[in-house]
């Protein structure tokens, strides 16, 4: 059985989480040139490695950011969004239909 | 000419699941409850065993929001300060405190909290509270084999180590979303389960499938509370 650790409900099965797509940083709306905010919405770089991704544990409700290596599928840490442990924080927007898949863009 | 006054009686959510079983039924907070299946002397004895009863009926009032939890301790309710842990808000009722800024009261049989902070809550005089409609079904699971049928149905560890005396666990329950909790009632150690309505069906089926498989049964709310 896989696992993963909800920051807020700790070490849970896999079938309680859904998959909410890689975390990418999005781009000003008002300082993007289309260029820009195309690629945002639709390049996708599926080489695998370390990504930010936003899971949900789906009996609370919770979202949270999972960064997972996708070539090994270890799960490196979970944090509640804005809160990364390491200190980085998150200035982007939750998950919406436009980030169910992929990793950083770059065109 | 005056219009005769209609009372509104809900069914609880599981009705449809226990009819075959022809419960003797009863209303309490507006609710049609079962009270009774099969006499005080098999019920008491499934209570110790193995019992499922559905409390769906206890008034429930819920809210949210980063100004929750100072507006409940300012309602005069005490709020448990870890995530994810209950208590006693008031005499005869319990407060789950549902992740960070999300609270469940839930007025155990006699109590009238919950009537009375959904009478006084009026949304546009509070900033910072946002009221949460509830339609659970909610159960209270009972007896020595009661850890034995969560094994079956839960993937977690419920053991004492892992549902601690005031732990509130949100996991999955027959491969639905539920909350669970450790209780003592009158005397009894207890389990309870809430999952959304409209899974009350279905949860009871699952419930009641496992529970005779462990020689228990279904136990009316009578048996755990005389009144």
């Amino acid at each position: 059985m896989k696992l993963l650790e909800c920051p807020m409900n700790g070490v849970r099965p896999l079938s309680e989480f859904l998959f909410g797509g890689e975390y990418r940083e999005m781009p000003d709306p008002d300082g993007s040139d289309d260029y820009e905010w195309a690629g945002y919405v639709h390049y996708r770089d599926n080489a695998p490695g370390v990504k930010k991704e936003w899971w949900y544990h789906g009996p609370s409700g919770t979202w949270f950011i999972a960064e997972r290596n996708t070539l090994t599928d270890e799960v490196l840490k979970t944090y509640l969004f804005g809160k990364d442990p390491s200190g980085k924080d998150q200035t982007g927007s939750k998950p919406n239909k436009n980030q169910t898949t992929g990793t950083e863009q770059s065109i | 000419m005056t219009t005769p006054q209609t009372v509104m009686i809900r069914k609880t959510p599981v009705a449809y699941a226990q009819q075959a079983l022809k419960p003797k039924m009863g209303e309490l907070n507006g609710m049609e409850v079962a009270l009774e299946f099969e006499g005080a002397s098999v019920e008491n004895a499934r209570k110790q065993l193995l019992g499922v009863t559905d409390v769906s009926c206890f008034q429930r009032f819920s809210v949210k929001g980063p100004q929750a939890a100072a507006w409940l301790a300012a309602k005069g309710m005490n709020t448990p300060a870890a995530i994810n842990s209950w208590d006693d808000a008031a005499p005869g009722t319990m407060i789950l405190r549902l992740g960070g800024s999300e609270f469940l009261l839930e007025d155990q049989h006699s109590g009238d909290t919950c009537a009375l902070l959904a009478k006084g809550f009026k949304q546009a005089e509070v900033a910072g509270v946002y009221k949460v409609q509830r339609a659970d079904a909610a159960f209270i699971l009972s007896g020595s084999e009661a850890l034995d049928l969560l094994s079956e149905l839960c993937m977690l560890d419920l053991r004492d180590s892992a549902l601690g005396a005031n732990a509130v666990v949100m996991t999955q329950v027959a491969g639905i979303s539920a909350t669970l909790l450790r209780q003592t009632l009158n005397g009894q150690q207890v389990y309870r389960i809430w999952c959304d309505g409209t899974y009350g069906p279905y949860m009871w089926d699952m419930l009641m499938e496992v529970a005779k498989e462990l020689g228990g049964g279904a136990v009316g709310l009578s048996c755990h509370f005389k009144k």
